[in-house]
């Protein structure tokens, strides 16, 4: 293994994956510390059952830094990382029947403040999870990476292999069938 | 009507957002990248291997290549292949006026040069010019 580089907060992803093209496992861990929480989101909000999104969360990174030769930084790391979980899923959904997202009984388990309000409030969270489950992945991909993730349709096109026009088009589909859903 | 649709689509967005928080929340964060780390020592990419095959894959393909030229050349050596006059008359603008002269001299050693259609009023290779020197060469030709 290589002597592990002096590193800052401030050391750009980029610095970190070349460190982990050397075989610094430091800078693996610290790209995980930085992006884990985001891909756990996304993975929850694409469908991921609450019990399995750690084993996929580690999934998605092993094979991202497998197959970091392929990043050339055609979009950030995150962004890249997010596609590769969206795969991880996917091959999870295959070997295993999906079961129902974010169930309401747990999902009202930690509430705090009114529980009526929370309850509603958590009920519509469920029902945009399910309604998501319901696009095409592509859609449902877009959606999250852009009303999630807040990333811009270039960005998400690069990562997407797509144009930003189609990402702009495949988000509106999405926005008008989740809102029919969630109204 | 317009309002009621931005604010449709900012209610989603906002919905979008808190979506999976908790489950990130629960995340143990430095557990997992722990645990990321062990697995990737444990299996470590197969590197090596992969190199190998793709050396291995050149190889095949260039044993293919040549192997298909050599069986090309046999063929077209086999069966005649491509007229040797043509590439004789390839040849001929290769050559200079001397070059062409020492070939119709070996000719006329070779061949009686009553059949060679040398141009009248010529008595002598010697006369000829590099383009009716061709011309005779591709006269014998056929």
């Amino acid at each position: 293994m290589a002597n592990p580089l002096p590193r800052t907060d401030a050391a750009p992803d980029a610095d970190l994956i070349a460190a982990w093209r050397t075989g610094d496992e430091q800078a693996a861990a610290e790209l995980v510390g930085r992006h884990a929480r985001a891909l756990a989101r996304f993975l929850a909000g694409a469908g991921a059952p609450d019990s399995d999104v750690d084993d996929l969360v580690q999934e998605s990174f092993i094979r991202a830094f497998r197959s970091v030769d392929r990043f050339r930084g055609q979009c950030q790391f995150r962004t890249w990382l997010l596609t590769i979980g969206g795969n991880v899923l996917k091959d999870f959904g295959r070997r295993a029947a999906r079961r129902k997202v974010l169930p309401l009984d747990e999902a009202v388990r930690d509430v705090t403040g009114d529980p009526h309000e929370q309850a509603e409030a958590r009920e519509v969270e469920a029902m945009l999870a399910a309604g998501l489950q319901q696009l095409p992945r592509l859609q449902r991909e877009v959606f999250l990476l852009r009303a999630q993730q807040g990333l811009e349709y270039e960005e998400i096109a690069a990562a997407l292999a797509t144009t930003p026009g189609a990402a702009r088009v495949h988000y509106h589909h999405a926005v008008k069938r989740l809102k029919e859903i969630v109204k | 009507m317009k309002g009621d649709a931005m604010n449709g689509d900012a209610r989603l967005e906002g919905l979008a957002k808190r979506l999976g928080h908790r489950t990130a929340d629960r995340l143990d964060v430095e557990a997992t990248a722990r645990k990321v780390v062990e697995r990737l020592r444990e299996q470590p990419v197969r590197r090596i291997a992969w190199v190998q095959q793709a050396w291995l894959r050149i190889a095949a393909a260039l044993v293919i290549m040549v192997g298909g030229a050599v069986a090309i050349r046999q063929n077209v050596v086999r069966s005649g292949g491509v007229h040797p006059a043509h590439l004789v008359a390839d040849d001929l603008t290769d050559l200079s006026t001397d070059e062409l002269r020492d070939v119709l001299t070996k000719f006329d050693e070779l061949i009686s040069t009553d059949s060679v259609a040398v141009p009248e009023g010529s008595t002598d290779l010697q006369e000829l010019d590099a383009q009716q020197l061709r011309a005779v060469l591709r006269s014998l030709e056929g």
